[in-house]
């Protein structure tokens, strides 16, 4: 949470917007050297919620462990969390591409192959996620 | 040619006594792999330990599970004392003097070190494994990638939605034309493993080529066709038969940068 709150100030003084703008009803997307990992769709949003918006939701890492652990055949009891790195727990590029495909499917988005490529930890396939359902809704 | 290795235990603590390799020439590959399950003794794995660098160590013990550990203790094993036996410039090389770089796509690489300064190494290598091989290619004055594959994995997701996706409309086609479903599965895999080998010979990373932004006919015993031609001049294709599917691809001519 401290991280994401770092970038939000990084963010602000990139921008060289107020702290104020960032809480109006404006919808803003700012994109940090291409990876616009804040991209926010505002409705109403309080001041607190805007750091659950910067890292995945606990619910979506834990679809993700679960579809990483089906692809892998992971023996039971074997810790998967949001750190946990694909190559460690021996996912070769092909079960990559075939985890990003359970995902696709699982959450209703399309991954670009060059992000899938990027992902490297089960929390950096929950935040492309949310990212990409967020563009979605 | 290919020779092999058996086992690894004639290496102990005296290196020495592993017998010395010629290089390979120009138009020549060496393929080297082990077989993780022969390799049983936990003294012998400790001291293969030792050989690697701290970095090697700690992603070896980063890996969750002993299987998963060994296998990639005897990766860097394979590939620290197979290019330490090649002793360039009839000097006796410590494996674990050797050093290794990235390269700026984060391919790893020799570093060399020539007694005029730095320059490029000659000896080019890649690996790749599965649970049940190690697999390390090796060339002089080429790029290498080569990518293994159990000959029965299992595809998850449908193949031909995995190949609308990832691979190219002539691949699609290809497999599309395939009635029985297991020979299209094992179609599948080969044409995967050469995709990633190629991809890994040019070393540039995945986004400098796309799966779907180049063609692999596979034609009578491999005969490849490329969308830009003008990447590659000249490319030959081994299989080696084995219970695992293998794929390795050899570039005669360096990639060139676009």
């Amino acid at each position: 949470m401290a991280a994401s709150t770092n970038s939000l100030i990084s963010m602000q003084s990139r921008s060289g917007m107020a702290a104020s703008r960032i809480c109006s009803l404006k919808p803003v997307s700012l994109s940090n050297q291409g990876r616009s990992f804040l991209s926010f769709g505002f409705r109403s949003m309080p001041a607190r919620s805007l750091r659950v918006s910067c890292a995945a939701k606990p619910e979506t890492v834990e679809k993700v462990c679960e579809i990483v652990k089906k692809q892998l055949a992971l023996a039971e009891g074997t810790p998967v969390n949001g750190e946990s790195k694909f190559s460690a727990l021996g996912a070769d590029s092909l079960d990559t591409v075939e985890i990003v495909m359970g995902l696709e499917e699982a959450f209703g988005i399309s991954v670009e192959e060059e992000s899938a490529q990027s992902i490297a930890t089960v929390q950096d396939a929950a935040d492309l996620i949310e990212k990409l359902v967020e563009k979605k809704d | 040619m290919f020779p092999f290795i058996q086992k690894m235990l004639s290496f102990q603590r005296s290196f020495s006594v592993s017998p010395s390799l010629q290089l390979p020439s120009p138009m020549e590959t060496h393929l080297w792999f082990v077989v993780p399950d022969e390799f049983k003794s936990v003294s012998l794995l400790n001291q293969y330990m030792e050989l690697l660098s701290p970095c090697e160590k700690e992603n070896v013990l980063s890996m969750r599970g002993e299987q998963l550990q060994k296998q990639a203790l005897l990766a860097r094993t394979l590939v620290r004392t197979t290019i330490a036996r090649y002793q360039i410039n009839n000097r006796v090389v410590d494996p674990r003097s050797l050093k290794f770089k990235r390269n700026v796509h984060g391919k790893p690489e020799l570093e060399w070190e020539s007694d005029g300064g730095q320059c490029p190494s000659p000896l080019h290598f890649n690996i790749s494994h599965t649970s049940s091989l190690i697999a390390c290619g090796v060339t002089v004055n080429s790029s290498i990638g080569i990518d293994i594959e159990e000959k029965q994995r299992k595809i998850k997701n449908n193949i031909l939605a995995f190949a609308r996706r990832y691979f190219s409309l002539h691949e699609v086609e290809h497999l599309s034309a395939i009635s029985d479903s297991e020979v299209q599965r094992q179609e599948f895999v080969k044409l995967w493993t050469l995709k990633e080998a190629y991809v890994k010979a040019l070393g540039r990373g995945f986004s400098a080529a796309p799966f779907k932004t180049f063609t692999i006919c596979i034609k009578n015993g491999f005969r490849r066709g490329f969308d830009h031609a003008d990447v590659l001049e000249s490319g030959v294709c081994h299989k080696i038969p084995s219970s695992s599917e293998k794929a390795l691809m050899h570039i005669g001519n360096v990639c060139k940068e676009n």
